[in-house]
């Protein structure tokens, strides 16, 4: 009896498919984890290298397994084994401290899967665009670039391209090999003609540039828990318009009755125990928007969010400035934050979501957030409406 | 480049099969092909199968296997050889001359324990590949399919996944349950003439603890045509590899100890000869804390032949599957040899050895070890009845000692909710209490 030998050819990459699969799972879980996505640094702003980890779950493939009362056996090799004998420390004592972490707790099935900014952008907006309405709208700015264009036998001499003139000289030397008089071992020098400069040409170029102004409640009605949801919210809402536009500048806002432009940290991080005023804010991002970023050159989106308190008596004039901010701006989105929406408020027709009804269109749009879970739907209601309409 | 090329390898397989001839095995034939390191994951992924059918998972083991190689975590494995008539074997180009003997020599141990172990009896090796590529082309039908499509199919197949080594351990042939049930009722008819002994249990479903619930779900749930196709499918798979789960062991020990003798004889040259050796050694070296299947099983084999001559080594690779052969086998002097211990988790979570191989410990190791092969890594469960008003479907665990890692049990039942249609329970023991998911 003898064997059959062969070589083994396919060229097809037999698990392609199958790996393209699993990749939907995993960015399908990404998804459902972003709403887990535990805002304990600084994450807007920073460049999208940056590297996150979401937790993941759901590509565990269950079976039915023993649990943590079982024994093992193993061979001990030459070493000298005692009963007793410790042979690995487990995790708990480290682990303590930190148990609100999804992946630590023992027995749930999470991966932390390491993905950097920007790749989480494409899977979070992969199927989310900015409504049409919007993307018409986009402003184009002429900006001035220098680009590569060919070649030129006129030049300076740091263009001077070695390659191309090399080439002209050898086709002259080769066109030159077919006379018969044609002595190989003569010197065949570069002429001037055969030099070749790159040509660099200035051309315009395209650009779009936006700039959002984050709004925010500070006052002592706004909890850290509704600020996180805050957070979150800013930063899908950072994240999405970034990977839309080229160039994006955001800007602070925080305000109790008085009006703040601060840096990030300390917009996310500073309170007051002050009551609240919203017009002053909104009247200042106005008055910003017409001094720093015209609206004729940017595209403009205001994000404010609140646990939707206002002093009565400033409702009037917090209306009118909002229809202002909404005549400039691509979007005005408010989002209501609110972890215990039942927990009574007085004046249920009074707080700022109700208030902003009126003015609700397609470039002003309101949500409200009550758990972390509504974060991304509150998000969609922003920017997937539209893939809906259509 | 590679030191051989396809007449090499045919040489010396020619000396190769002329010595396993004389020895007395008896083997499938076997078909190599060389294929790339790529290839070769691309092949394990799927069972070594040359086609079958898609799923993530597979896609998923890729990736595994793939960024574990790459990362330099785990080197592939030498030899993939899988239990078809004739036998197919992948050989890596990359390897060099004198591990591709060693892998040819290793690849007709296995062949021959295929084709002779019991527990292969009925894995239909004839038919397997044409089996799997006929598999492969209904799923893809059932994807193509609109009123099917990829979603539902997935989640039905991973549903199916979830129980899919619950399957009897004891070598048989898929069989059908509906009938089993029905030649069992005439067969106590028969005894009895023609009067039940037992009334009460003619009408349960399953009359006997049914350990194949994959099978007793697509007898008797409430499932579509291309439902039913796909549990046949799947239990086919899982009858067909459990043999090789049983036999781990004895397997591959009987495939080193074969490679080992035919060295003995193949009258390599010197340069091949020494890292032929060398490779040897590395795969049979004890893997400290674990069983190293490879170790184990050439360490008994030689111990049998030692003790009780080379006729008891075939008698052995013939009738045993892993949990009888070393129930059989392995001796007191085995485990303090092999320097066995058993160890557990305490409550402080640290690994602590609570036996080594002593006078006092050693047959407690040994049952423990028991419990570690063969597939008894596997929990046993079995469908035990359905309550005849929701249709809830009972299952029993077969608590031995070690409780079910609750979390994980009850991902499962939902998937064999996700099956049966209707309730499905669970009932084992949690802390030496009963317990009910």
């Amino acid at each position: 009896m003898s064997s059959v030998f062969s070589h083994h050819n396919t060229n097809a990459d037999r698990s392609a498919s199958d790996r393209r699969r699993h990749k939907e799972k995993i960015e399908k879980a990404i998804k459902e984890g972003v709403k887990d996505i535990v805002a304990e640094e600084s994450i807007i702003g920073k460049d999208g290298k940056k590297k996150i980890k979401i937790p993941v779950k759901g590509i565990k493939e269950y079976k039915f397994v023993y649990g943590e009362n079982k024994s093992n056996v193993g061979a001990g090799g030459t070493s000298d084994v005692k009963r007793g004998q410790v042979i690995s420390q487990g995790k708990k004592k480290q682990s303590q401290g930190n148990g609100n972490k999804a992946g630590d707790d023992a027995g749930e099935e999470y991966y932390e899967v390491e993905v950097t900014l920007e790749e989480l952008a494409e899977y979070l907006f992969k199927d989310l665009e900015l409504p049409d309405l919007e993307k018409k709208k986009f402003k184009e700015i002429m900006s001035k670039e220098y680009r590569r264009k060919g070649y030129r036998p006129q030049g300076i001499r740091p263009r001077l391209s070695k390659k191309e003139t090399a080439k002209r000289r050898i086709r002259r030397k080769k066109a030159a090999a077919r006379d018969e008089n044609f002595n190989e071992e003569e010197n065949f020098s570069f002429l001037e003609s055969d030099l070749r400069y790159k040509h660099i040409k200035l051309t315009k170029k395209y650009a779009t540039n936006a700039c959002i102004f984050f709004i925010m409640d500070i006052s002592g009605s706004m909890t850290t828990e509704k600020k996180y949801f805050a957070r979150s919210f800013f930063f899908l809402l950072y994240q999405f318009l970034r990977s839309k536009y080229e160039k994006i500048e955001i800007v602070f806002v925080s305000h109790d009755t008085h009006v703040y432009e601060v840096d990030e940290d300390k917009f996310f991080n500073r309170g007051s125990s002050g009551g609240t005023l919203v017009s002053p804010a909104l009247e200042y991002t106005y008055e910003q928007m017409q001094k720093r970023y015209n609206p004729k050159s940017w595209n403009l989106y205001t994000f404010q969010c609140s646990d939707g308190d206002n002093w009565i008596s400033d409702n009037p004039k917090t209306i009118e400035a909002a229809k202002k901010l909404r005549e400039i701006c691509q979007l005005f989105g408010y989002c209501q934050v609110d972890p215990n929406e039942w927990n009574g408020r007085l004046f249920d027709s009074e707080n700022l979501y109700d208030i902003y009804e009126p003015l609700v269109r397609e470039d002003f749009k309101t949500t409200k957030i009550s758990s972390k879970d509504q974060i991304w739907n509150a998000f969609k209601s922003f920017f997937g409406s539209a893939v809906e309409v259509i | 480049m590679s030191d051989w090329n396809l007449k090499d390898l045919q040489e010396w397989d020619d000396k190769i099969c002329t010595i396993a001839k004389k020895n007395k095995l008896e083997w499938y034939p076997i078909t190599y092909e060389t294929c790339d390191y790529y290839e070769m994951i691309g092949n394990m992924s799927y069972h070594g199968m040359p086609t079958h059918y898609g799923h993530w998972s597979y896609g998923k083991s890729f990736e595994v296997q793939h960024q574990r190689y790459q990362a330099g975590v785990s080197g592939l494995p030498y030899e993939l050889i899988i239990n078809s008539n004739p036998c197919i074997s992948y050989l890596m180009r990359e390897n060099p001359l004198y591990l591709q003997i060693l892998i040819m020599a290793h690849c007709v141990g296995h062949s021959d324990f295929f084709k002779n172990n019991s527990n292969f009896a009925y894995t239909r090796a004839d038919t397997v590949v044409p089996r799997m590529r006929n598999a492969k082309k209904r799923i893809q039908s059932y994807t193509e399919n609109p009123s099917i499509g990829v979603d539902k199919l997935e989640e039905f197949i991973d549903a199916c996944h979830a129980i899919t080594y619950q399957v009897p351990r004891w070598a048989s042939p898929v069989n059908d349950i509906e009938n089993d049930r029905k030649e069992y009722i005439k067969s106590i008819l028969d005894l009895d003439e023609l009067k039940p002994r037992d009334t009460k249990n003619l009408k349960k479903i399953p009359p006997n603890p049914e350990y194949d619930i994959l099978g007793f779900i697509g007898a008797y749930g409430n499932l579509k045509k291309w439902q039913q196709d796909i549990i046949h499918i799947i239990r086919d798979e899982s009858y067909y590899f459990m043999p090789q789960i049983r036999t781990k062991i004895m397997n591959e020990g009987w495939a080193c100890f074969w490679h080992y003798k035919i060295l003995h004889e193949l009258d390599l040259p010197q340069k091949y000869h020494i890292p032929f050796l060398k490779s040897h050694n590395q795969v049979v070296r004890p893997h400290i804390g674990g069983i190293n299947p490879y170790h184990v099983g050439f360490y008994l084999f030689n111990k049998i032949e030692e003790r009780y001559g080379l006729e008891e080594c075939f008698i052995a690779r013939e009738v045993h599957n892993d949990e009888s052969f070393i129930r059989q086998y392995l001796t007191r002097e085995d485990c303090e040899e092999l320097n066995l211990f058993s160890y557990s988790k305490n409550e402080n979570e640290n690994l602590v050895i609570d036996d080594v191989s002593d006078e006092i410990g050693w047959e407690n190791i040994k049952k423990g070890l028991l419990k570690n092969v063969a597939g008894n890594q596997i929990p046993v469960i079995f469908v035990n009845n359905i309550e005849k008003e929701s249709k809830t479907l009972v299952l029993h665990h077969e608590h031995d000692g070690r409780d079910l890692q609750l979390k994980y049990a009850e991902k499962v039942l939902k998937h064999v909710k996700h099956l049966w249609k209707y309730d499905v329970k669970l009932l084992t023991m949690i802390d030496n209490a009963p317990y009910e998911i």
